[in-house]
C-alpha cells in the first residue's frame, strides 16, 4: 500500500519525454474528452466539499454558538447536511466518469498497440522477444489499470485539496498558515526521500521474490532428479538460504518505512499542538475567533493527507510513464513489408524465380544469403539441404515473402513479390512451420485460421484432402474439440495434421516446407506422411528438407552453403558430381550401416 | 453446485469442509503459537498507541476551554500535546514494524516447512500434481496469510480504540454519543460489504485480462502461421472482443466501487452534522462546554478508520482461511514411499563385487487398471552390463523407477545386492543408483554445482574426471567461464548433447553401484550420437548399468540384451542370439531403426 510499483533508473523518464508522453496520452484519449470534463468538474465538486465541512462547523460555532443564535445554528447544519449529499452524489459520478475515461483509454491502446505489433514484419519479431511483446500488452497495460481505477482520481483530487485548502487557511488567517507551511517542509522532505528508499527496498524485495519463485519452480519441476540422487536435504537449504535472503529484503523494506509513519503520525498530533498554542494565543490577542482555530485543526488533515497521498503516488505515475513510453515505441515502429500503394494479385499460376537476392537479417553482420538464384517451375518440387545456419530456411522464407530481400527480387509469374496484394500472396504461397501450431479454441477454429470465411464444408473438404477425415472423426466432438491450451489435448503429429488441413483449406499453387527434425509418435508418423504427399501433390513444393527419403522424391535439389547455392541439379547429378552432396549421402550410408 | 444434492450430502460435504477450515485454523495457531511473545508485544503496544491517540482530542477539549476560553496556561497544554504526538509516533512505528516483521517471519517459515513438505513427497504425487497450483500454494496463497497476519496487531488496536472512544463519548455526553454514532456502524457493514463485492469483481477482471493475454500470447509465438495466412484481422478481433470483455468487467468492478467508497466517506460526514446540530443546541443551553463539541467532532474521526479496517479484515480472514485450506491439502498429504522402521545396511563394496540387481515376479502399473510390468522376472550380476528393448510403452523406464523406489511394486520384489529395496533407507538405496534420464534437468548454477549434484563435497579432481569420462571436459572449458559458467535455464544454454553429456558426468560422481541410462539421444544432434555413446562406453566398464535403449545404436553396449513385451519378459540374450533367435526381437529393432531415421544428413 506504500510502494506499488517499483521504477529502476533506467526507467525514469526525462523531462521531454514526459512532456511527450502526456501530450500523446491526451492525443490518445481526446475521443473521451467530454467524459474526461464531467469527471474533472465532478473532482472539482467533491473536493471543495471536503473543504466546506470544516467552514461550516466554524460557522456554526462562530455565528451560531456563541453568538448566541440558533437559527444561525440550523442554517449551518443544513448546509452541512446538503454538502454531505452532494458529496456523495458527485463521489459517485467521479468514479464512473475516470473509470470510464480510464479503461476506454486502456481498451484504445490495447487495440492500437496489438494492431500496430500485427502489421509488422518477421524481423521486428526477430528483434523482439516473445516474452517482452506480451509482457508489453499485459503487465504494462494493467500496470496503468491501478492509475485509472483510482490513482488518477486521487491524484487529481489531492492537488486540487492542497491549492484549495492553502487558499482557504490564507482567508481564514495568514497568521495561522504561516505555522502550517512551517512543518510542511519537513513532510514533503520526509515523503520525498522515503519515497526514494522504498523505491530502492522494492526494487530489491521484487528481484529477491523473483530469484525464489525460481528457486521454489526449480525444485518442483527437478523433484525426480532431485529424489533420485538423495539430495532432499541440499536442496532446501539451498532454498531455506534464498527464502532468508527473501524475507531481509522484506525486513529492511519494513524498517524504511517504520519512521517514515512515525513521523507522519507525529507531525499531525504535532501540528494541531502549534495550532491549538499559536492560535489560543491569537485568540487572546482577538486576532482570530475560537472558531477559525477549531475550523484550522480540521482542516490541517486536508493539506498534510493529500502531500501524503501525491509522494505515494509518485511512483504508481512513474512507472505507469516508463511502461507509456515503451508502447509508444511500438506505436511508433514502421511496418517492413507494407503492401505496396500499386499492389496487383498474383497470377493463378507461374514460375518461383529467385534473382539475385542478397538478405542479411537485422543486427547480423554476415549475410545469410549472398546473391543467390534459383528458379522452380509449376508443379517442381525443390529440396533444399545444407548444414545448419547455411541459409536454407532463410531462402525458403523469403520465397514466400516472410521477409523482403535487400537485394534481388523474388518474382511469382513475373509479378515482384514485393509488388502483389498479401491476400493474393497468402492465397497463392503457403507456409507450414516445423511443428504444428495451435490457437485456443476447437480444431475448426484452427483451420480457419489460414482462412476466416470458410464454411463448414470447405473445412471438412480440407480434411478430406489430406486424408485425415477419419482420424479425427474418433475425437469426442470432431472437428469440435477444444484443442486446450497451445493443443496440449492433441499430439505432436495430430497438430501436424492440422497444419498441413489449414494449408489444404487455402488450395495454393505454391507450398513451402520446414521438414520437422524430431520425431513424432510412431501412430501417426505414416498418417502426416501420407497427408504431406496427398498435399504435395500437383503442387510446386519448395521443401528444407532433413531426410534423405524426402531428398530423393525431390526433382532437383539446391545444396545450400555459406549463404550461397554450393550446388544444384537431380540426385543423379549431384553424386555424380562427387561434391558437397556426394558428402552428405555417404555420411548417411555410413551412419546406417553402423547402427 | 449444478447438481441437486440429497440432505445427507450436502451434510457430509460441509462436514468435510469444515474439518479441512479447522485444520487449515490449526496450521495458522500453531504458526502463531510459535511467534507468540512478539505478536503479543505488537498487540500492547498497539494498545497503548490507541489510548495514547485517544487521549489527544482530550488534551486539545482542555487546551481549548481550559486555555482559551478561560486564559488558562495554553503553552502546557500544547506540551503535552506535542508529547502525546512523540509516544504515538513512536509506538505506532512499533506497531507497524512488529506486525510487518512477524507476518513475514510467519510467511518465511511456512514456505520453507511448504517446499521441504513437498519435495519429499512420492513421485507418484508429482506425476498428479501441476507445478503452478503448487507454486501458487507457496505464493500467492500464503500473501492472503500474510496479509491477515499482518492486520492482527492493527486489528487490536482498533478494537482498542473504538471502545475507548466510544467509552468517551458516552462518558461526556450519552445523547450525543448515541447521535454521532448512528451512521458509524454503517461504515462498518458498508466497509465489509465492500470488500465483499469487489474481490469477486476484481478476480473476474484478472480473469479476463488472463484470457487477452492468451490471445497475445499465441499470436506472438504463432506470429509464422498468423502471417502466413494473413490471419492478422482474425486475431484482431479476437483481441477486440477482450478488450471489450475487460472494459466490461472493469465497469462493474468500477460501479461496485462508486456505490461503496463515496458512501464510506460520506457517512461519518452525517455523524459530523448531527454532532454541530444537537451538540450546538446544547452548548446554547449550556448543557455542555465548546470544548466537548469539538472534542466530540475529533473523536469521530478518530473512529472513521479503524471502522472501515476492522471491515477490511473480516474479508481477509475469509480469504486467508480458503488459503489455509489450499494449504493444509498439500501438507496433509502423506508420502507413500517412506524409510522402513529398521531399515538394513548394504554390504561394503569392499567385501567383493557389487551391484547386482533382481526384479522378482514383479507387478507394476500407474493405475491399477493398466498394468506396465506383469511377472518381470530378471537377474542382473554385478558389473554386468544389460540393455532394456521394447515398444514404446512396454514398461522400459518404469524399471529404472522401481529400482529407485519412485514407486512400489503392486506385488513381487525388487533386490540390490541381495535386499528388498523396501528394506533400505532412501538415502542409502538412491545414493548407490545413478540416473542419467530421458529428459535432462539442469539446475540454474555452475557446471561444477551441476556436476556435483550428488556430492556437493565433491572436489576439483573427482568433477573434472568424471567431466573427462563423460567427454564434457573440452566444451566445458571452452565455455566463458569454465567450470563456474552458470548453466540452466536463466544461464547458458547448451545443446542437448553437452546436456546430456553434464548429466553422465553427475552419475558419474555419484560413483553408484548401479548406473542407468535413459537413452534419450532423441534431443541430440544425430552427429554427436557416436560421442555420446563413446562416453557411455567408458562410464559403464566394470560397473552395473542398465540402458533403456531407444535406438539401435546404443544395444551394442550392452552384454545382454532384455526384450520387453506386454510387461514381460519374452526374450533375453546377447544381441547376436536375439537377432537369430527373436522374430518380435528384429520387429522391433527395424521399428526403431525406422523411428530413430538415420536418414537425416543434416550435419
Amino acid at each position: 500500500m506504500w510502494a506499488q510499483g517499483g521504477v529502476t533508473d533506467e526507467d525514469k523518464l526525462s523531462r521531454a519525454q514526459a512532456r511527450t508522453v502526456i501530450g500523446r496520452v491526451f492525443k490518445m484519449a481526446s475521443p473521451f474528452r467530454k467524459t474526461m470534463l464531467v469527471a474533472f468538474l465532478c473532482v472539482c465538486v467533491t473536493t471543495l466539499c471536503a473543504l466546506a465541512g470544516p467552514l461550516l462547523v466554524r460557522r456554526g460555532i462562530d455565528q451560531g454558538i456563541r453568538a448566541k443564535d440558533s437559527y444561525s445554528l440550523n442554517i449551518s447544519v443544513a448546509l452541512y447536511l446538503v454538502v454531505a449529499v452532494v458529496a456523495y452524489v458527485f463521489g459517485r459520478a467521479q468514479f464512473l466518469y475516470l473509470n470510464r475515461t480510464g479503461e476506454s483509454f486502456l481498451r484504445v491502446l490495447r487495440l492500437a498497440v496489438f494492431r500496430q505489433m500485427q502489421r509488422q514484419s518477421m524481423a521486428f519479431y526477430d528483434r523482439n522477444k516473445a516474452g517482452v511483446l506480451v509482457a508489453r500488452m499485459t503487465a504494462d497495460i494493467e500496470s496503468m489499470a491501478e492509475l485509472v481505477q483510482w490513482g488518477l482520481l486521487q491524484f487529481i483530487a489531492a492537488g486540487m485539496l492542497i491549492i484549495f485548502a492553502l487558499v482557504l487557511l490564507a482567508t481564514l488567517s495568514w497568521q495561522l498558515t504561516i505555522v502550517a507551511l512551517l512543518v510542511m517542509p519537513l513532510l514533503i522532505a520526509a515523503s520525498i526521500k522515503f519515497q526514494r528508499d522504498s523505491n530502492k527496498a522494492y526494487l530489491l524485495v521484487r528481484e529477491r521474490v523473483g530469484a525464489n519463485l525460481s528457486a521454489l519452480q526449480e525444485g518442483i519441476t527437478s523433484v525426480r532428479v532431485i529424489q533420485a540422487y538423495a539430495q532432499e536435504g541440499e536442496t532446501i537449504q539451498k532454498f531455506t538460504r534464498s527464502n532468508r535472503e527473501l524475507f531481509k529484503s522484506h525486513e529492511h523494506s519494513v524498517r524504511v518505512s517504520t519512521w517514515y509513519f512515525a513521523l507522519i503520525e507525529f507531525g499531525g498530533v504535532f501540528a494541531s499542538a502549534l495550532t491549538i498554542g499559536i492560535g489560543g494565543w491569537l485568540v487572546h490577542r482577538g486576532d482570530i475567533t475560537l472558531g477559525t482555530v477549531v475550523a484550522f485543526t480540521l482542516l490541517l488533515s486536508s493539506l498534510f493527507d493529500p502531500v501524503q497521498q501525491l509522494s505515494q503516488l509518485y511512483n504508481t505515475v512513474q512507472s505507469a510513464g516508463a511502461a507509456l513510453s515503451k508502447l509508444f515505441a511500438i506505436l511508433d515502429a514502421q511496418p517492413e513489408l507494407a503492401e505496396h500503394p500499386g499492389a496487383v494479385a498474383l497470377p493463378a499460376t507461374g514460375r518461383l524465380e529467385v534473382r539475385g537476392i542478397t538478405f542479411s537479417y537485422a543486427g547480423s553482420e554476415t549475410s545469410a544469403l549472398n546473391d543467390v538464384s534459383i528458379s522452380v517451375g509449376v508443379g517442381e518440387k525443390l529440396a533444399l539441404v545444407g548444414p545448419t545456419g547455411a541459409g536454407k530456411s532463410t531462402l525458403a522464407k523469403l520465397m514466400a515473402r516472410l521477409y523482403d530481400p535487400q537485394n534481388g527480387s523474388v518474382t511469382y509469374g513475373d509479378v515482384d513479390l514485393k509488388m502483389a496484394t498479401m491476400s493474393s500472396l497468402r492465397e497463392r504461397i503457403v507456409v507450414v512451420p516445423q511443428e504444428g501450431f495451435l490457437f485456443n479454441g476447437t480444431i475448426r477454429d484452427n483451420l480457419r485460421i489460414a482462412k476466416a470465411s470458410a464454411t463448414d464444408d470447405e473445412i471438412d473438404a480440407a480434411i478430406a484432402a489430406i486424408g485425415a477425415t477419419e482420424h479425427f472423426a474418433t475425437f469426442p466432438d470432431g472437428l469440435d474439440t477444444e484443442v486446450r491450451e497451445r493443443g496440449s489435448r492433441l499430439s505432436a503429429g495430430e497438430r501436424q495434421l492440422v497444419a498441413l488441413a489449414r494449408a489444404a483449406l487455402v488450395d495454393p499453387a505454391v507450398l513451402v516446407l520446414d521438414e520437422a527434425t524430431s520425431n513424432l509418435d510412431p501412430g501417426t508418423e505414416s498418417e502426416v506422411e501420407h497427408a504431406l504427399e496427398r498435399l504435395m501433390t500437383g503442387r510446386t513444393v519448395i521443401v528444407v528438407a532433413h531426410r534423405l527419403s524426402t531428398i530423393q522424391r525431390a526433382d532437383h535439389i539446391a545444396v545450400i552453403a555459406d549463404a550461397r547455392v554450393a550446388e544444384y541439379g537431380t540426385h543423379d547429378e549431384l553424386i555424380a558430381k562427387n561434391g558437397r552432396y556426394h558428402a552428405l549421402a555417404t555420411a548417411w550410408q555410413k551412419s546406417q550401416a553402423t547402427s | 453446485m449444478t447438481s441437486i444434492e440429497s440432505d445427507s450430502e450436502v451434510a457430509a460435504r460441509l462436514e468435510i469442509e469444515d474439518t479441512q477450515r479447522s485444520e487449515g485454523w490449526r496450521l495458522l495457531r500453531e504458526a502463531l503459537t510459535a511467534q507468540r511473545r512478539n505478536l503479543l508485544l505488537g498487540a500492547l503496544v498497539g494498545i497503548l498507541w490507541a489510548s495514547f491517540k485517544v487521549a489527544v482530542p482530550q488534551m486539545t477539549k482542555y487546551a481549548i476551554n481550559d486555555g482559551i476560553e478561560k486564559n488558562g496556561p495554553l503553552l502546557r497544554w500544547a506540551l503535552i500535546i506535542a508529547g502525546l504526538g512523540v509516544l504515538t509516533g513512536v509506538l505506532s512505528g512499533m506497531r507497524r514494524y512488529i506486525a510487518f516483521r512477524e507476518s513475514r517471519w510467519a510467511e518465511t517459515l511456512f514456505r520453507e516447512r511448504l517446499f521441504s513438505h513437498v519435495l519429499k513427497l512420492h513421485v507418484g504425487y508429482h506425476d498428479k500434481a501441476q507445478t503452478g497450483q503448487l507454486m501458487s500454494r507457496a505464493s500467492s496463497d500464503l500473501m492472503q496469510i500474510q496479509a491477515f497476519i499482518v492486520m492482527i496487531p492493527i486489528t487490536l488496536s482498533n478494537v482498542a480504540q473504538i471502545f475507548a472512544v466510544t467509552a468517551i463519548l458516552f462518558i461526556t455526553d450519552p445523547v450525543l454519543a448515541v447521535i454521532a454514532l448512528i451512521p458509524l456502524p454503517f461504515v462498518n457493514l458498508s466497509a465489509r460489504r465492500f470488500s465483499h463485492r469487489i474481490h469477486p469483481a476484481s478476480v473476474a477482471v484478472q480473469a479476463e485480462q488472463a484470457q487477452l493475454a492468451n490471445v497475445v500470447e499465441e499470436s506472438v509465438s504463432g506470429v509464422r502461421v498468423v502471417k502466413g495466412f494473413g490471419a492478422e484481422q482474425v486475431q484482431f478481433d479476437k483481441l477486440e472482443k477482450e478488450a471489450d470483455d475487460i472494459l466490461r468487467e472493469s465497469m462493474k468492478a468500477a460501479r461496485i466501487r462508486s456505490s461503496f467508497i463515496p458512501a464510506i466517506d460520506v457517512l461519518p460526514a452525517l455523524g459530523l452534522v448531527g454532532v454541530l446540530g444537537v451538540g450546538g443546541h446544547r452548548v446554547l443551553n449550556g448543557e455542555i462546554t465548546i470544548g466537548d463539541l469539538v472534542a466530540f467532532n475529533v473523536y469521530l474521526t478518530l473512529l472513521i478508520w479503524p471502522l472501515r479496517n476492522i471491515g477490511m479484515i473480516v474479508a481477509l480472514g475469509q480469504r486467508a482461511a480458503a488459503a489455509l485450506v489450499r494449504i493444509n491439502e498439500v501438507m496433509s498429504t502423506k508420502s507413500e514411499i517412506v524409510d522402513p522402521i529398521e531399515p538394513k545396511r548394504l554390504v561394503s563394496s569392499a567385501d567383493g563385487l557389487v551391484g547386482a540387481v533382481k526384479f522378482d515376479k514383479v507387478a507394476f502399473g500407474y493405475s491399477a487398471e493398466y498394468p506396465v510390468l506383469r511377472n518381470f522376472s530378471v537377474e542382473i550380476k554385478a558389473g554386468e552390463s544389460i540393455a532394456v528393448v521394447g515398444a514404446t510403452g512396454s514398461g522400459k523406464s518404469t524399471i529404472a523407477r522401481l529400482l529407485l523406489r519412485f514407486y512400489d511394486t503392486q506385488s513381487g520384489h525388487v533386490f540390490l545386492d541381495g535386499i528388498d529395496v523396501r528394506k533400505l533407507s532412501l538415502k542409502d538405496l538412491r545414493e548407490q543408483i545413478g540416473v542419467v534420464f530421458e529428459d535432462t534437468v539442469l539446475f540454474n548454477d555452475t557446471v561444477r554445482s551441476n556436476i556435483a549434484f550428488a556430492k556437493p563435497s565433491a572436489d576439483n579432481a573427482t568433477i573434472e574426471r568424471a567431466a573427462k569420462l563423460s567427454g564434457a571436459h573440452e566444451f566445458i572449458q571452452r565455455l566463458p567461464l569454465g567450470y563456474e559458467t552458470v548453466i540452466g535455464e536463466r544461464g547458458f544454454s547448451l545443446s542437448g548433447g553437452q546436456r546430456q553429456r553434464i548429466a553422465i558426468a553427475r552419475a558419474i560422481v555419484a560413483d553408484p553401484r548401479v548406473l542407468v541410462l535413459d537413452d534419450a539421444t532423441s534431443a541430440v544432434d544425430p552427429s554427436k550420437e557416436g560421442e555420446i555413446r563413446d562416453a557411455m562406453k567408458t562410464v559403464m566398464s566394470g560397473r552395473t548399468t542398465i540402458v533403456i535403449a531407444h535406438r539401435p545404436g546404443t544395444i551394442a553396449l550392452a552384454d545382454r540384451v532384455i526384450l520387453l513385451d506386454e510387461g514381460r519378459v519374452a526374450a533375453i540374450g546377447s544381441h547376436d542370439e536375439l537377432v537369430a533367435t527373436s522374430a518380435r526381437y528384429r520387429e522391433v529393432l527395424a521399428n526403431m531403426t525406422a523411428a530413430s531415421d538415420p536418414e537425416r544428413v543434416t550435419n
